[in-house]
């Protein structure tokens, strides 16, 4: 009878472990960051594991007490949607847990008031994002005309990327949708006669599709020593940067620069 | 002295771009001010760096690895790993001009062979092409730096000063 519970205690711990370790790697965390994480919180429980993390699934094996393994467990990762506000929580997590000894139904309940986490409001994040494009222009030294454009071009490229997500599109060619609109709607800067021989404008209306998480993320995997996952993740980043490039070209085939 | 009300301003609008990347990564709301601040301070290092005639690839160097440095002190200070300030902060500086300029020197290159500009594209492409690769190369390890000399797994193993432990 005895033996019975503690498999289900065991059984329990590895879900929640798993629960946490996808959570972190669907909202951008390096490998690193997920395998010391989960192993903290297995350690505080006393549990022995062994964890191989890839970019859609994690596999965790929990050992018994002669170090032998006891079972394994596969889970899918969910697509990566980056969320940063999940990677602190889940750090927090982990440190309030060993201090204060929460129990894992305390564990799981806090996981899932961080899934549920509100996000910034669309209409913010657009208009965050269009002034990001107008900075680019302005570190690009774009003119205050240019800077305009800029701004309606990455608030218009973020919600066709955004609906292209909802409307099920590869997110690749989400990328490309949203590259096109954005550049061309920068490219009438320079058509209009706004701007000088540099289209500063067109040129900076894309950065805001910059894959700045799988770029970071696949050197600090490398650097770790989790070269399968880093490898994995530059080639995402190469495969955005491609998307965005075709998406930038298509426009100017149209207006012929 | 004009130059650095120039790079000042560019400081501020690299700080704002910081902050649109920061609002699509879906920061903590705690940690916007300390995002905007290292963006700008990023910016001003590599812009200051570039006024005085040193190499593009060394300013993004030196601004990287000063965002991770000052990612530490914030982690400890509003409780939140470090990758929460410096992801954000470093993409301002991603050199955009360079690398479309890349692209389009790339698509050229596909043209005629024969054609009197090819030669100085090839050159003028292989110039862009160095210089964003190695510039991507030192953003994304100059913010991981700190990490490495220090030699610790977490932030929290690291004492940091005018930070008062819980």
């Amino acid at each position: 009878m005895d033996e019975l519970e503690n498999n289900q205690n065991e059984k329990e711990m590895a879900d929640v472990l798993l629960r946490t370790g996808s959570l972190l790697m669907s909202a951008g965390a390096n490998t690193g960051r997920v395998r010391n994480t989960v192993n903290r919180m297995a350690e505080v429980f006393d549990y022995s594991i062994d964890l191989h993390i890839s970019q859609r699934s994690i596999m965790l094996t929990m050992l018994n007490e002669n170090g032998a393994s006891h079972f394994t467990i596969v889970r899918v990762t969910p697509a990566h949607v980056i969320n940063f506000r999940t990677i602190s929580g889940i750090s927090k997590l982990s440190w309030s847990m060993v201090e204060e000894k929460w129990t894992l139904y305390q564990i799981n309940d806090e996981l899932k008031r961080l899934e549920e986490l509100p996000r910034f409001p669309r209409w913010l994040v657009l208009t965050l994002v269009g002034l990001a494009g107008a900075g680019f222009c302005a570190l690009a030294d774009g003119a205050p005309i240019e800077l305009a454009f800029t701004f309606v071009a990455s608030f218009v490229g973020l919600f066709v990327r955004q609906e292209a997500l909802k409307g099920g599109f590869n997110p690749y060619v989400a990328v490309y949708f949203s590259a096109f609109a954005a550049s061309l709607i920068a490219g009438a800067c320079s058509k209009l006669g706004f701007s000088d021989s540099q289209n500063h404008a067109y040129v900076t209306s894309v950065l805001f599709l910059i894959p700045g998480v799988p770029l970071i993320n696949s050197f600090s995997d490398i650097l770790d020593g989790n070269v399968q996952n880093g490898v994995t993740r530059g080639f995402i980043a190469f495969l955005i940067s491609f998307s965005i490039a075709i998406g930038i070209l298509t426009s100017a085939l149209i207006y012929q620069f | 002295m004009s130059w650095i009300f120039i790079v000042l301003y560019k400081s501020v609008w690299g700080g704002i771009a910081a902050l649109g990347f920061a609002a699509l990564f879906n920061v903590p709301v705690r940690s916007l001010f300390h995002i905007f601040l290292f963006g700008a301070i990023g910016i001003f290092i590599k812009f200051t760096m570039l006024h005085y005639a040193l190499n593009i690839v060394f300013a993004s160097l030196a601004g990287a690895v000063a965002i991770g440095f000052l990612s530490i002190p914030a982690a400890h200070y509003k409780h939140t790993p470090p990758l929460i300030f410096y992801t954000p902060a470093v993409i301002p500086m991603i050199p955009g001009i360079l690398a479309y300029r890349m692209i389009l020197g790339f698509i050229t290159l596909t043209g005629n062979p024969k054609s009197p500009i090819y030669y100085t594209t090839l050159l003028e492409t292989v110039n862009y092409g160095m210089k964003v690769v190695f510039i991507l190369i030192s953003l994304s390890v100059g913010v991981v730096i700190p990490m490495l000399l220090l030699r610790k797994d977490s932030v929290k193993d690291i004492k940091v000063l005018f930070v008062k432990k819980q």
